[in-house]
């Protein structure tokens, strides 16, 4: 088995500061390496590290041997040179990653006229068939902007394989997309490695699994532990290692919570007829039907920029439908149907305190302030977290923060749009978790948006599928 | 396209409403009355007499109210009547078509050179940002922006033209004459879209695209000539729709300070002289002027950008 | 007042400090100079510096440093009541029009583009041909140049923040207009409109100029320093300190309102 790529005690640095500490690992030729960890710190350093695209205060130590050349010791130019044609990275946003003004076939085109000096003709033809691969051959003249998530991936993924780089390295690759369009990501990594070798950073336990190959475990810039994937899934070692694989939506028991039984069939507390809309010329959906009882905690599956919030946004009277009737239950305050944002810090106002926001609330409808400390602490916050800014807290607390103040005007419908798709995978259950639970005892009616049909299989009592 | 164009035309006649009206206003505000003014333009000062006038105000309705007035004033605006100087007597068309293109040309010139100064300093500068000749070029900007654009001008007058005899002071004649108000023009100019082109280009230089394409296999240049430029360029012909307004107003201070003989410089003379149908003639023509150039960086931007064709 | 200062940048504490100085001068030339600026004496033209007279005398001897005093006043005062009178007019109009959007939002834009349909200085031209020499002419033209910016990046702004997750929750959650103003839109406007009052200022004192330099802002023999730019230029071989005073008052303005703005392109 030839090594292709082997890294020596690699590290990362800033400004006398250790971020990632030193890692060694082998590719083999024809090998999956997966590196299972939390999103942030350290891991995606590691892919610029050996890519040679570490910005400015960061530096390496260590050696990165490609074949017999140790690439840590050569100059910028001759680093630059491998890219594409020995080390290809699939970018981890591949919307922003891609050219907004070009369309999707002359991306991948291009690369074939720049590296393999192919006729502009030709370099078409090669991409054509390229993206016929990946099923994008509809997309081919498209712009970025006209792309859902999925495709942008698979079209990042043809351009920066094009110039026929035998290793790659893929950042976080499934970040987004639900679990069919994961599941094809991952065949399509799986089937460049039995060409080359891949090299994957992902947080997700179902990717690691679908990759196989050799698993490291890591958090923090640690390496925790290290071997087999299929083995190290079934019998971890370490107790990280079994609270992500715990954390994974496909390990949640279900139902994650027990539904309350006997509650009795009343009024809906909102009801939508033959719903119609249309966004920048494409048809998300038509004649939907919904109906939503007290205390129903219903889930809305779909891939990124399939219409998932615009339907919440419909249902909320804040976005006005194409077609069709939206109706709440006669007779209720307007600021009891309540949502939950996808990027916790937008649920509050910037540069203030987080107590005067409470404070404001609490004074509008002259709620009782003895409400709010069991309340916090039902969701496991504490108190001295109200003296910070929304800026200072950190994601999962603050989204927590938000289902406390939603949960103060005792709510009958929450809209939660992704609330946890922006928190590492532990405190993404822990989150949802208690969000179930909350709405659950209090009765409050449940609108849970995601990307991942699995969590929501688990999480609510029915879901729907959207696009 | 068809909307870029229309909603042009309709600041046209914006323009030619909101000019004809203050300069309706302007003829009924000054000494005198109307009809010998109007007189006095059509036959010279000296032969204006009461019979004239007579003569003048029975023609042209000046009894009638205000309003009729004020409506013929518009209609003849959009005839393109725009009557006699009040100065010369001579009809203020002919005398605007030829400032014309004088002001084109310098107009022009001066675009042209600001082009070539600013594109190369500000891509040079996002290249090497921060580096000596990022912060050189921002201490040039920010001296020259501090400057009205005659100031930088006189400082040229005294040296080129005055200290050292190198070029011609004032007037037009020949094209020796057009470098010192072109290039001053220039210089006012590019002193901010230099800067405009560094934020833009450093932006692309930075973005997660740019560096796709060059961990994709595309060299610097490569990657510079497809993703580069056309993403850098956009945001500065935008700007350049919005530093248009800057640049008529520099040919009203530079024409007047070169004599160059343009319709800023009639503007700056008639209004001195209270030469009513020539202020009206030639604000228009600068209005115009005005409408017309952001066409055309409308059109510009429409082409670089795809996305406003797909929208449409 | 020091945390303000505190949350300054360097360059924007120089171009706070420059103008303190100029303002210092104006002020203070104001209160203790005594020589009339129009008193010629044609016996003193072109006086060098001296004890009596620090910054010389011009053409016809009168005193350059109560004619820089008075220029300074004149333009220091005309900006600030030119951008206080815009700010306060494209402040309400901007947020009236991004907020409530509809037909208010149409009738101002509609304003908006016959003011922006001629390049600013056009106007103010035109404007200052009604009424020749005049003070008020001038402060009416160039406060109506201006608002017009104001309610642009207002409008937007609001617009903005009236769009924005947060906003839209705190309405959700039942507050009301005032408070979404205070809390939301407020906070976001505060910056840009600093910012846009200085560079407001500076191209008012850049206008005034202009309109003396081209010979139809105020009439002589005012002390302003476009017009007195244009009186001493024919002079520059002969008192060239003369000239470079007016030219350098405003630079220095311009420059200081420039840096105390901030970075912006």
């Amino acid at each position: 088995m030839t090594i292709l790529l082997r890294i020596e005690a690699l590290s990362v640095q800033a400004d006398g500061k250790t971020l990632l500490e030193p890692l060694s690992l082998n590719l083999a030729a024809g090998e999956c390496l997966t590196i299972l960890g939390e999103t942030g710190a350290g891991k995606s350093l590691l892919m610029h590290a050996i890519m040679g695209t570490l910005p400015p205060p960061l530096t390496a130590s260590g050696r990165i041997l490609l074949g017999d050349t140790d690439l840590a010791s050569l100059e910028r130019s001759a680093r630059e040179r491998l890219w594409g044609q020995q080390l290809a990275m699939l970018p981890q946003e591949p919307w922003h990653s891609l050219d907004p003004l070009m369309p999707a076939l002359q991306q991948v085109a291009e690369v074939h006229e720049c590296v393999h000096g192919q006729a502009p003709e030709q370099a078409q033809q090669t991409a054509t068939q390229a993206l016929t691969g990946v099923g994008l051959e509809a997309a081919a003249a498209r712009l970025p902007g006209q792309l859902s998530g999925g495709m942008a991936q698979r079209l990042a993924f043809c351009a920066a394989t094009a110039a026929g780089a035998p290793i790659l390295l893929a950042d976080e690759p499934t970040k987004g997309l639900d679990a069919s369009r994961r599941d094809q990501v991952a065949t399509l990594l799986r089937q460049h490695a039995q060409q080359g070798a891949l090299l994957t950073i992902t947080h997700d336990v179902e990717v690691a699994r679908q990759l196989g190959g050799t698993l490291l475990v890591m958090r923090a810039g640690h390496l925790l532990e290290s071997g087999d994937a299929q083995a190290i899934l079934a019998a971890p070692q370490h107790d990280y290692t079994r609270a992500l694989i715990a954390a994974d939506p496909r390990h949640w028991p279900a139902p994650l919570v027990a539904a309350v039984t006997g509650a009795p069939a009343s009024e809906p507390v909102l009801e939508a007829r033959g719903l119609r809309l249309k966004r920048g010329g494409r048809q998300l959906f038509e004649g939907l039907d919904l109906r939503i009882e007290p205390g129903e905690i219903l889930g809305i599956a779909g891939d990124s920029g399939c219409g998932k919030s615009s339907l919440g946004d419909l249902l909320l009277g804040l976005l006005p439908a194409d077609a069709g009737v939206v109706t709440r239950r006669p007779g209720v305050a307007a600021h009891r149907y309540l949502k939950l944002y996808q990027d916790p810090p937008a649920a509050f106002a910037a540069g203030v305190p987080l107590r005067r926001l409470f404070d404001d609330v609490l004074r509008l409808h002259r709620l009782d302030p003895a409400k709010l400390p069991p309340l916090l602490e039902r969701l496991r916050l504490r108190p001295e977290l109200l003296a910070r800014p929304a800026t200072e807290v950190s994601g999962g607390e603050l989204q927590r923060l938000a289902i406390a103040r939603a949960l103060l005007l005792d709510p009958l419908l929450l809209f939660a749009d992704e609330p946890v798709s922006r928190l590492d995978p532990i405190t993404a259950r822990e989150v949802t978790e208690l969000l179930v639970q909350s709405a659950r005892e209090r009765g409050c009616a449940l609108l849970l948006v995601s990307h991942d049909a699995e969590a929501l299989a688990r999480a609510c009592d029915r879901h729907i599928r959207l696009g | 396209m068809l909307q870029l164009i229309l909603r042009r035309l309709l600041q046209a006649a914006f323009v030619t409403w909101s000019v004809g009206t203050l300069s309706f206003v302007l003829m009924r505000l000054l000494p005198g009355d109307m009809e010998f003014r109007i007189a006095a333009g059509r036959y010279g000062y000296d032969h204006v007499d009461l019979a004239a006038a007579e003569a003048v105000r029975a023609e042209l309705g000046l009894d009638r109210p205000g309003w009729q007035i004020y409506l013929q004033w518009l209609g003849d605006l959009l005839r393109f009547n725009l009557g006699d100087s009040l100065v010369s007597g001579l009809p203020v068309s002919h005398e605007i078509a030829h400032l014309l293109g004088h002001t084109l040309l310098l107009a022009g010139a001066a675009m042209l050179i600001a082009l070539l100064i600013a594109a190369p300093v500000g891509v040079w500068a996002a290249l090497r940002a921060g580096g000596w000749f990022d912060r050189l070029s921002l201490l040039v900007s920010a001296l020259l922006r501090a400057q009205p654009v005659f100031v930088i001008g006189l400082g040229l007058l005294l040296v080129f033209a005055l200290e050292w005899r190198m070029l011609p002071v004032a007037g037009f004649d020949g094209p020796r004459y057009l470098i010192l108000p072109a290039l001053t023009l220039a210089l006012a100019m590019a002193a901010v879209s230099s800067r405009v082109v560094r934020h833009s280009a450093a932006e692309v230089l930075r973005s997660a695209y740019f560096n796709f394409a060059r961990v994709k296999g595309l060299s610097l240049r490569q990657a510079l000539q497809r993703h580069g430029a056309r993403n850098a360029a956009l945001p500065v012909v935008v700007f350049l729709g919005i530093q248009l307004a800057s640049v008529i107003e520099g040919v009203v201070m530079i024409e007047s300070l070169f004599s160059w003989p343009g319709v800023g410089h009639g503007l700056a003379h008639a209004v001195f002289n209270r030469d009513v149908p020539m202020i009206q003639g030639a604000a228009m023509a600068l209005g115009l002027l005005f409408v017309a150039l952001n066409l055309l960086v409308d059109l510009a931007c429409h082409l670089i950008d795809p996305r406003q064709r797909s929208a449409h | 007042m020091p945390r303000l200062f505190a949350s300054l940048s360097t360059s924007q504490r120089v171009g706070a400090g420059l103008l303190a100085l100029l303002v210092l001068f104006a002020v203070l030339e104001g209160l203790l100079g005594r020589t009339d600026p129009a008193l010629q004496n044609l016996a003193q033209r072109f006086a060098t510096p001296s004890l009596a007279e620090p910054l010389g005398t011009d053409p016809f001897g009168r005193s350059m440093l109560a004619r820089m005093g008075a220029a300074l006043r004149l333009s220091l005062s005309l900006s600030l009541v030119c951008v206080l009178t815009s700010a306060l007019i494209g402040v309400a109009l901007g947020i009236a029009a991004g907020w409530r959007q509809g037909w208010v939002d149409r009738a101002l834009s509609f304003v908006l583009n016959v003011v922006l349909a001629l390049p600013g200085l056009v106007l103010i031209l035109l404007v200052a041909g009604l009424a020749p020499g005049s003070l008020l002419a001038l402060y009416v033209a160039i406060s109506l140049v201006l608002w017009v910016e104001y309610f642009r990046v207002v409008r937007a702004i609001t617009r903005q923040a009236v769009a924005s997750q947060p906003m839209q929750a705190s309405r959700m959650l039942g507050f009301g207009w005032r408070y979404c103003l205070r809390r939301h839109v407020w906070p976001a406007l505060v910056g840009p409109v600093a910012t846009l009052a200085a560079f407001g200022a500076a191209g008012s004192i850049m206008a005034l100029a202009a309109l003396g330099f081209v010979a139809v802002g105020l009439r002589p023999p005012t002390a302003e320093l476009g017009l007195m730019m244009v009186e001493l230029f024919p002079y520059y071989s002969d008192a060239p300190w003369v000239l470079a005073q007016p030219v350098l008052a405003v630079f220095l303005l311009v420059l200081g309102l420039n840096l105390l703005a901030g970075k912006r392109a």
